[in-house]
């Protein structure tokens, strides 16, 4: 209890002493967290809009003529062994007609005369709805179309090669940007702290003279870093709320079908995440400088 | 890792101490030492003899060349670094040059003491009130100690030693700066520290402070110990005891 009160006032004294030190880092560490947040964002949002328009994605490989029993069986085999997959479904000619019958409804007497087999026979391949695996799906199409009896393979959308190598680069630009925000709170914390600590070895010294624990000269200025990072990180998110809400804002007009697709923030648990992250960030930095200097 | 001491038990023990700073001064030679728990100790010597380094060895802010240093039954050499601070609390020293933070207030000065040792903020504040009263401070309490006089700063280093109720005071010097009624006033509360259970050595060249007394006086010259005594120190004043001679300390405690 005691040793709360005091550590706070000691940490209170200290951020109040050296103020314009602290607004330098929590504006550093916010603007971080800023840019970090805003490409993880877009990332995050990226990659919900993919995983939804991946559900109903399927890559049909058309045959050149119906597979055997054991010829299914292969074409599993092979299948699998490139990617794990949903679902893989045959369809022979017959039932690919009976589709198209039903697809046309009242207009399915055009195909009366036409024979039952006109179509080619396929294989419906629907991959498992995750970034990793979509991620391949040109490569994946590119494999099935080497497989033998295979005449073509289509899915459809064409965009989204595009779209998965615009969520590639994102996931680049994140992970570069993450790096940023460490080393920044990292460095710029263990910067300051180690001037802080140079300009006080007189205090240092006397504390450690009437007796003061490693944990006592220590836990200040861990509790500040921990403090800069809390503080930097809820003003980076927060600004990046304000601005996530500006541009939705701007979409909203010139584009309202926009409005419509599902962009949201970040739900509560990765806010969190991130802050923790950055508390955590400043705090080794804090402490690798403390280490150094007082040669704990 | 530190035992209880009996009243009557010895707190402070060197044993052929010998210090020798970098690169050949002699600070200490083959000293030998007791100082029982409860006890009031003058050390006194001419300037350059001696005393501030044998304080400094007592709270472990030097090591010693040779020889072994007990304090409150712990060997000092074997005490590892990370817990000084076990030992530090049990000491106050008021240092000669005072070591105050001289940008922080007299109260600032004085709570460190209390603070590390997780002390309640309404204990340190009376605590503080209440030794500033006594040396006589009241209106000092929130003066930054930068701005005090040398006395007044010698009588907030004294505070700050004597705070936290430590077993063992070492004074270096106490009342160098002071004129004999602020004087009085400091001895009077190591006196009643002293009554309360408290060990204190008192480094000093002022005769005034310890003539009268009735406790033991150890004197050093050139680092070696010459004469430990009871009461005034004219009673040995004369003596010329051989410099290479063992310390005659135990001869008069025993
Ligand atoms: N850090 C040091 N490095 C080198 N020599 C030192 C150091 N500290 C003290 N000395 C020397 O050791 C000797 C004893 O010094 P010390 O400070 O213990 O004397 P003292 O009795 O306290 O003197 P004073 O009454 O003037 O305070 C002196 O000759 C001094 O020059
Ligand atoms: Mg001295």
């Amino acid at each position: 209890m005691n040793f709360i009160v005091i550590l706070l006032r000691q940490t209170g004294r200290n951020m109040f002493h050296t103020w314009k030190a602290q607004t330098m880092i929590i504006f550093t560490v916010a603007l971080s967290v800023l840019i970090f947040s805003f490409f993880y964002l877009i990332y995050f949002n990226a990659l919900h809009l993919g995983e939804k328009l991946g559900e109903d994605l399927r890559l049909i490989v058309y045959l050149e003529e119906e597979p055997v029993e054991s010829l299914q069986e292969e074409y599993r085999r092979r299948i699998l062994r490139f990617d794990q997959v949903m679902r893989i479904d045959f369809i022979d000619s017959r039932q690919a007609f009976e589709r198209l019958e039903r697809q046309l409804g009242q207009d399915s007497d055009i195909l009366t005369g036409v024979p039952r087999n006109f179509l080619p026979p396929s294989i419906e391949v629907y991959p498992v709805p995750s970034l990793n695996h979509l991620s391949r799906i040109k490569r994946f199409s590119d494999y099935l179309l080497t497989l033998p009896g295979v005449v073509k393979v289509q899915y459809g959308k064409d965009w989204i090669d595009r779209f998965y190598a615009f969520i590639q680069l994102m996931r680049i630009v994140t992970l570069l940007s993450g790096i940023l925000l460490i080393m920044t709170t990292t460095f710029m914390v263990a910067h300051t702290i180690r001037l802080t600590l140079l300009s006080r070895q007189q205090e240092l010294k006397l504390l450690r003279l009437v007796g003061a624990t490693n944990t006592y000269i220590r836990m200040p200025f861990l509790l500040e870093a921990l403090l800069q990072g809390l503080l930097g990180a809820a003003c980076g998110i927060t600004a990046l709320l304000v601005l996530f809400n500006w541009i939705k804002l701007q979409l909203a007009g010139p584009l309202p079908a926009l409005a419509h697709l599902p962009f949201t923030f970040f739900p509560w648990p990765i806010i969190l995440c991130i802050v923790l992250l950055s508390s955590l960030l400043c705090t080794v930095g804090s402490y690798s400088s403390t280490r150094k200097i007082l040669q704990l | 890792m530190i035992q209880e001491t009996s009243p009557t038990s010895i707190i402070i023990d060197l044993i052929k101490v010998t210090k020798v700073y970098a690169p050949d001064v002699e600070a200490l030679v083959e000293v030998s030492l007791s100082i029982h728990a409860g006890e009031l100790v003058f050390l006194t010597g001419m300037s350059g003899a001696g005393k501030t380094t044998l304080l400094r060895l007592i709270s472990r802010m030097e090591h010693p060349t040779k020889g072994l240093v007990e304090v409150a039954g712990i060997d000092l050499a074997k005490l590892p670094q990370r817990s000084i601070h076990l030992l530090r609390r049990r000491i106050g020293m008021a240092y000669q040059d005072f070591k105050l933070l001289n940008d922080k207030t007299v109260a600032d000065n004085i709570a460190i003491a209390m603070e590390v040792a997780y002390r309640q903020p309404a204990f340190i504040e009376k605590r503080t009130r209440e030794l500033l009263h006594q040396l006589d401070m009241t209106r000092k309490y929130s003066t930054r100690t930068g701005e005090l006089s040398r006395g007044e700063q010698q009588r907030v280093a004294i505070a700050r030693a004597v705070a936290n109720y430590p077993e063992i005071i070492l004074a270096d010097e106490p009342t160098g700066n002071l004129d004999a009624e602020t004087t009085a006033k400091v001895m009077e509360l190591f006196h009643q520290l002293n009554q309360n259970g408290a060990t204190i050595v008192i480094a000093t060249h002022d005769s005034t402070i310890y003539q009268q007394a009735t406790h033991r006086i150890v004197t050093l010259h050139a680092g070696r110990l010459r004469a430990s005594a009871f009461g005034s120190p004219t009673a040995f004043s004369d003596t010329r005891p051989n410099e290479d001679s063992a310390p005659t300390e135990e001869a008069l405690t025993s």
